[in-house]
């Protein structure tokens, strides 16, 4: 190592050095090589194989200490130290450490990229450290300019997207209230308009009749709005990712709706997971309540399972109920839609609708099997994210 | 002393480098400089009785990486990360998750914080929705202003503790 010492260039000034036993030719290089690192091209530093400070040679080095570890001085090296030391083992190999500055408060910090070798001949670690392109001021400029306009893009983009959701929203909005909500005030339209046609209208009992049904359109369009509000709002703000026991939640459902008629069946794993409670707690009452609000015996079970599987969890509903024709399966999801006219007065067909937003919006999804012409029953089958996703 | 490197996560403009140059020197550039590369900041954590002394090597990285910073060899032997976001903008606050699993995929077990930056312009900062993952609980998650200096301290000593104990 000594050696090297002695043929090193003096790390300060290079110029002033003694006459370095070089050829004509050698020295030309040297003289060349000393004044590119004397104009800031590149330093060089050399470290024993445990990455002591022997010397150092240029400006853009100067801040090394002899004598300590590199990583004193430059401290992007500090969780490196492994990567230069393994060198030694494959002196083929470089490390390279592009664009890297040691920040200081009190003038501009000089982007250096550092490649390291093992010089197997001097047994001693070099780094050569170059400037950046990424230094100059122009390309400071430059990036700015460029990350200005990439963040006003993504602020755009992010606008546009949330803007076309909303059109879709309210393009479905517009088709619901205009459609849908037509034949409750169609109906009282009709009930008010008969008041004065029908032979009898004026009959107390009569009118009292119709003033009744008007009560309970009005009721049930209050009853559709209302639900038609809370479909809307499903997803927009986020909720609370918590701690779920997901079986206490079932268990607790089942003690909402079991009853003499209705046995409720619960299987499978249920375990309690980070996610949000509230969209998956939607998701089974209404599942079941659709299942027992859709019932046409007098008696029925429900089967609701759970599995518990890699990266999901997969919740089954199944009933024994009249089950839903293959060409339904994918209308019950609409907004309004009910199968059964006798449901009608109870439900206002958001149930399955409110479901699959909930699902959709966890980053889940639902499918529904049933052949009533085969067999009774419909099973409704959720897969549910266990890592809910920003 | 033990000196442990903590990486600046977080897309651009969020104020990685503000939240860096407020804990170090105590300052707040108004002229947004974009990082290229890294900017390496060394840190004294005030002493915590019960746990050896620390220097903070902070890695402030250059936000255009994205995920692919994952790849780079800045990120070896990072003892930790503090996933930065900017509270006006959602998308960011959006990427800290993303970050956030591409750190942990990469070092299992190794500290995590958040940082919801910008607060100062906000009127009320603790109202504003993040995202689910942030708010889990048991997430490290500091709401942090670079001008006003407002709990940046905070975010940078609870993370040298929970490394700390971490390393311990």
């Amino acid at each position: 190592m000594s050696q090297k010492h002695s043929s090193t260039p003096p790390r300060q000034s290079p110029a002033a050095a003694a006459e370095p036993p070089f050829s004509a030719s050698e020295q030309a290089v040297y003289q060349v090589g000393a004044i590119a690192a004397a104009f800031g091209f590149f330093g060089v530093i050399w470290l024993d194989a445990e990455l002591v400070v022997l010397d150092s040679y240029g400006w853009l080095v100067d801040t090394v200490e002899r004598g300590r570890p590199v990583t004193d001085s430059l401290v992007a090296l500090v969780g490196l130290e492994n990567e230069i030391l393994a060198l030694k083992e494959r002196p083929d190999q470089v490390v390279e450490l592009p664009a890297v500055a040691v920040a200081d408060a009190d003038r501009p910090a000089r982007k250096l990229n550092f490649t390291f070798f093992w010089n197997n001949a001097e047994q001693c670690h070099m780094a050569l450290a170059y400037r950046s392109p990424s230094q100059t001021e122009l390309e400071m400029e430059l990036s700015k300019q460029i990350r200005a306009r990439l963040i006003a893009e993504a602020e755009v983009t992010a606008k546009s997207k949330e803007l076309v959701r909303a059109n879709a929203d309210l393009e479905s909005f517009a088709s619901i209230i205009s459609h849908d909500l037509k034949a409750p005030l169609r109906h009282m339209r009709y009930l008010a308009e008969s008041r004065g046609t029908d032979a009898g209208a004026s009959d107390a009992g009569t009118l009292h009749q119709k003033l009744r049904e008007v009560e309970m359109q009005a009721k049930r369009m209050t009853k559709m709005l209302t639900e038609l509000f809370d479909y809307s709002s499903l997803g927009r703000k986020y909720e609370a990712v918590a701690a779920v026991d997901t079986r206490a939640m079932i268990e607790a459902i089942r003690a909402t709706y079991s009853d003499d008629r209705f046995a409720i069946e619960v299987s499978g794993a249920w375990p309690t997971i980070m996610t949000l409670g509230a969209p998956l707690d939607l998701v089974l009452r209404n599942l079941i309540g659709n299942a027992i609000q859709h019932q046409d015996r007098p008696v029925g079970r429900i089967l609701a399972s759970c599995t518990d599987e890699p990266l999901t969890l997969k919740f089954v509903i199944d009933d024994d109920g009249p089950g839903i024709d293959a060409r339904d399966h994918e209308s019950i999801f609409l907004p309004f839609r009910t199968l059964d006219p006798a449901a009608i007065a109870q439900s206002t067909g958001m149930g399955l609708a409110m479901v699959k937003k909930a699902v959709e919006g966890a980053g889940g999804s639902i499918s529904v099997a049933s052949k009533p012409q085969q067999k009774r029953g419909t099973a409704f089958t959720v897969v549910w994210p266990k890592h809910i996703s920003a | 002393m033990m000196a442990r490197k903590i990486m600046l996560l977080g897309e651009i403009g969020v104020g990685k480098s503000s939240l860096a140059r407020r804990l170090v020197f105590d300052k707040f550039d108004f002229d947004y400089k974009p990082t290229i590369g890294v900017d390496v900041y060394r840190y004294e954590v005030p002493d915590t009785p019960g746990q050896a002394r620390m220097t903070l090597i902070i890695w402030d990285t250059d936000g255009n990486f994205g995920e692919a910073i994952f790849k780079h060899i800045y990120m070896k032997e990072a003892s930790g990360t503090l996933i930065i976001g900017d509270i006006n903008r959602p998308p960011t606050l959006e990427t800290m998750g993303k970050l956030g699993q591409g750190f942990s995929e990469m070092f299992p077990g190794r500290h995590i914080g958040y940082v919801v930056n910008k607060t100062d312009l906000v009127a009320e900062p603790q109202a504003v929705a993040l995202p689910p993952l942030l708010t889990r609980p048991g997430t490290p998650l500091v709401r942090t202003s670079a001008k006003t200096g407002t709990h940046v301290a905070e975010a940078f000593i609870d993370a040298a503790q929970a490394i700390a104990r971490r390393s311990s």
